[in-house]
């Protein structure tokens, strides 16, 4: 919910979604160009002060959204510092940070953040229905589109059953023991599973009574100046581009 | 003696229709009703009664394993082309509306019905405007279907029922989960329809409310309807409603003790507003002639 929230309600939600895109993309390729850690890690700040600065989006949500990603870019960078080597006294092995490793993470490491910030960028300030809309109209065959519309409506409709289930069986001690816990976790799912399949039959009916046969049609969402945006997201994608390059 | 409602072009007509489930429950058991067009319809009865499977049968989601179902006269054709007639003509919203709402997004919603029915877009994005103005919802077209709530996500369903420009418009149990203010609002929302000429069919389990709003009342029980009545016919079956274990309007119990002690006009009020009026006339001071000196 948290990135809803912010898809939802930043300043450029009604900028549209293919300039975001192209920014996005731009970022991406950047962090790619960046050759040197400093040009990398320039790339992400600026990625980061668009979607903070520019966007509005709270910095307090993004460090949040962020953290998940932080954490492993982190883990992995420890895989790349530290490595395996003989001790030199008993003939033993030990871990230990490496000149090679330390400038082999910083490179990846800083290329990663701008990866990440240019997707955080996008998803931050782009509602999921406008990038699908954005790639049904970028001739994205109609059954992942489909499979995609259905699974975010249904993560909410099932995070909504789930949470009912629980609060049910919360309410009759159902978590009051770890055995019980795993008990009604079972159950719980064993319940979803069943919903799942009527949910699945309900909606068909609905679909039907909508004179549906077969794909499922939406009307796309239209922005004004959607040129304008696009224009000015490629020249921005160009300048961070030229940024990373130059910097290196 | 019932008098039958007066419905002198029937749009939706059932004929001694059956349907039983493949668990062997049943839904339908001989059920004959009309619905005449142009009217408001309230459809009463017990939980199990058959409301729902009836609905589904006036969309052609089911189809009658005996008996005959039939719209504008004519007896519903169950091919491709046939459904896709009588559910251009019929929309159904749905009690629950998770169970109608699939796409993520309000707008892409309202236009899944009529580009169903193969409009152009531009036509499909006017009729989606009308509808969610129709509905008040044109604030939040562009808003995520789980970022609204229960009263919205039911004016949604409407919507997208709407914008099929149906001629019937079925609602199962529309005031289900609604709080009173909702309900004042969805209420203004059907009057809205029917005067523009949406004939319109609900289930509802409440009896004030379906005596106060309806037309015809049609009484469920046992997979048949067991009668349709003029709402305003009402208060004189009260064995009738006792029959399918529903009360008298609670207005009408009042209106009878005050009736009784002459504090009201004899003539039963279709609501509780109604009834104080009728009172507050009685009540008032009489105006007394003005004498001129």
């Amino acid at each position: 919910m948290l990135i809803e929230d912010a898809a939802y309600g930043n300043r450029w939600r009604r900028v549209s979604p293919a300039a975001k895109a192209v920014f996005a993309l731009a970022g991406l390729a950047a962090a790619f160009a960046a050759a040197t850690p400093r040009a990398g890690l320039g790339v992400s700040l600026a990625l980061v002060a668009a979607t903070v600065f520019g966007a509005r989006v709270p910095a307090g949500r993004y460090l949040r959204v962020a953290a998940p990603a932080l954490f492993f870019l982190a883990l992995s960078g420890l895989s790349l510092v530290f490595s395996l080597q003989p001790d030199g006294v008993g003939g033993g092995l030990a871990f230990r940070a490496t000149a090679a490793g330390l400038e082999s993470f910083a490179t990846v490491g800083s290329r990663s953040l701008g990866a990440l910030a240019a997707m955080l960028f996008l998803v931050l300030t782009t509602p999921l229905l406008d990038i699908m809309g954005l790639l049904r109209r970028c001739r994205t065959p109609e059954v992942l589109l489909e499979i995609m519309v259905l699974c975010y409506r249904s993560l909410f409709v099932f995070a909504a059953a789930v949470q009912d289930t629980r609060t049910a069986q919360a309410a009759r001690l159902g978590y009051g023991s770890p055995r019980l816990a795993l008990r009604s976790l079972g159950q719980l799912v064993a319940n979803l599973t069943l919903q799942v399949w009527q949910r699945a039959q309900t909606l068909h009916g609905a679909a039907l009574a909508r004179n549906n046969d077969g794909p499922l049609r939406f009307l796309p969402a239209s922005f004004a100046h959607g040129r304008r945006d696009v224009a000015a997201a490629a020249a921005a994608g160009v300048a961070l581009i030229a940024l990373a390059r130059g910097m290196a | 003696m019932i008098r039958p409602v007066a419905s002198p072009e029937p749009l939706l007509e059932l004929a001694g229709v059956s349907y039983a489930y493949a668990d062997g429950s049943v839904g339908l058991a001989g059920c004959s009703l009309a619905i005449g067009r142009g009217s408001r319809n309230a459809l009463i009865g017990a939980n199990g009664s058959g409301k729902t499977t009836l609905f589904q049968h006036a969309n052609g989601l089911l189809r009658p394993q005996a008996g005959q179902v039939s719209y504008g006269g004519q007896a519903v054709d169950y091919g491709r082309a046939g459904l896709r007639r009588l559910r251009s003509r019929v929309g159904m919203v749905f009690q629950n509306p998770d169970h109608q709402l699939f796409s993520a997004s309000v707008r892409e919603d309202v236009s899944f019905g009529p580009l169903n029915l193969g409009l152009s877009d531009a036509v499909v994005r006017r009729r989606v405007d009308a509808a969610l103005e129709a509905v008040g919802m044109a604030a939040a077209a562009d808003k995520a279907v789980h970022h609204l709530s229960f009263g919205q996500k039911k004016r949604v369903c409407i919507a997208g029922v709407l914008a099929m420009e149906p001629e019937l418009l079925v609602l199962d149990e529309p005031m289900a989960g609604l709080d009173h203010g909702m309900q004042d609002e969805l209420l203004a929302i059907l009057d809205g329809l029917h005067g523009r000429g949406i004939t319109l069919l609900l289930a509802t389990h409440d009896i004030d409310f379906a005596y106060g709003w309806a037309d015809a009342i049609h009484l469920m029980a046992a997979g048949r309807c067991v009668a349709s009545l003029a709402a305003a016919d009402l208060p004189a079956q009260g064995e009738r409603l006792a029959a399918v274990g529903l009360p008298l309007p609670a207005v009408v119990a009042i209106h009878r003790v005050l009736a009784a002690k002459g504090l009201v006009p004899h003539q039963p009020p279709r609501s509780a507003s109604e009834l104080l009026a009728g009172l507050e006339i009685h009540l008032s001071p009489k105006e007394t002639p003005c004498l001129v000196a």
